[in-house]
């Protein structure tokens, strides 16, 4: 497997994940999240609307990544 | 009324001036009220609804003033998507990628940060002892800016030249210092950009599109807060505020595109480093 290839699906793997994580942020209260999870506070019934926003925008960055590069690779001479 | 109208509006003119001027906005905003002698501070939940608002106005400002430049961003970014790539020679698509590797770290870490910085800092005294610092960090970025050769004749084709992905982060990264209040957002922006190679004209043209979407998006964020009880009685004096930011907003970005094109950051870092040494004086004597 080439390396554009490789970081292509990292990134596809990665999206799928922080997309996840996004949805994490928006179904459970702070108190429910994840003890790693930034924002995590035990008895806080408040939503990290925002962080869930944010992981949600990196994973969509991920899969542009992705999409970029299993695309036809760009030279100047084709791009020409 | 927490914020009366006449706060507002001189408060709003701030704002416009020193968000895109880099000496720091919320440093001003901090240090200001605490010298005239105002109950305002800025972790107070009405002062951080009216700052939405002057916020907001600045975003839109940048926004209409850069309108032709974000049309054609938009367009690249939507030719690269359709290709699947970025085009050697497509300066439009390459400097809309650079806003957005730029944009995510200043996002991640703003949302990560935002709230503790502001507790920690959250004194006039170390808003002043930050402004001092931010005027060395803007001395240090013109001592050590690198000069490269400017080939290009587009403003857009020489930032997308010179700024590479990993600068482009690392630029958009710098921007979290402005969580600090005394840090300056465009000064954090455009000392990166200096350093990289560009020009001050350009280092401060890509410090104002850098900053739209993320001042933006951080305002609309936070709106329903201004439309909701956090708002009573503050949202006459932040419509002021917003419409006095937007006016010096406008005139500042105006004011600073020109002044770019021959001078350069070092009047501003000593305008920093007197103003913080003097407040910082003045609060720890008074």
């Amino acid at each position: 497997m080439d390396r554009r290839k490789l970081l292509a699906w990292l990134a596809i793997v990665a999206g799928i994940v922080l997309i996840a994580i996004a949805a994490v942020y928006w179904a459970e209260p702070a108190k429910s999240l994840p003890s790693f999870f930034p924002g995590h506070q035990a008895g806080s019934a408040h939503h990290h609307v925002k962080h869930g926003i944010a992981a949600f925008l990196v994973g969509l960055a991920a899969f542009v990544f992705a999409w970029f590069n299993t695309g036809q690779k760009k030279t100047p001479a084709s791009a020409g | 009324m927490p914020i009366s109208y006449f706060q507002g509006a001189l408060l709003g003119l701030l704002q416009g001036v020193s968000e895109l001027f880099p000496v720091s906005s919320l440093g001003h905003s901090v240090i200001l009220p605490r010298l005239l002698g105002w109950h305002i501070h800025q972790n107070d939940p009405f002062f951080i609804t009216f700052l939405i608002a002057t916020h907001l106005a600045t975003a839109i400002v940048l926004l209409l003033f850069f309108r032709h430049d974000w049309w054609r961003i938009l367009k690249g970014i939507g030719r690269s998507l359709r290709d699947r790539g970025i085009a050697p020679d497509d300066t439009d698509a390459k400097l809309g990628w650079l806003l957005v590797v730029g944009t995510i770290p200043a996002g991640i870490l703003g949302l990560l940060l935002q709230d503790k910085l502001r507790s920690v800092f959250a004194s006039a005294q170390s808003a002043a002892i930050f402004l001092f610092l931010n005027g060395l960090l803007l001395y240090g970025a013109e001592r050590l800016r690198r000069r490269a050769p400017q080939v290009d004749e587009d403003d857009d084709a020489r930032i997308a030249r010179q700024v590479t992905w990993r600068s482009a982060f690392l630029v958009g990264a710098a921007q979290a210092l402005a969580l600090i209040p005394g840090f300056s957002r465009s000064g954090a922006t455009m000392a990166g950009g200096l350093y990289v190679g560009l020009s001050n004209k350009d280092a401060a043209r890509f410090a104002f599109l850098l900053a739209t979407p993320i001042i933006g998006a951080a305002a609309v964020l936070k709106l329903p807060d201004l439309a909701g009880k956090a708002g009573n009685g503050v949202r006459g004096p932040a419509a002021v505020g917003a419409l006095c930011a937007a006016v010096t907003a406008y005139l500042a970005v105006r004011f600073l595109m020109r002044f770019f094109e021959t001078r350069t950051l070092t009047p501003f870092a000593v305008y920093c480093c007197a103003a913080g040494a003097a407040a910082a004086l003045w609060f720890a004597f008074s």
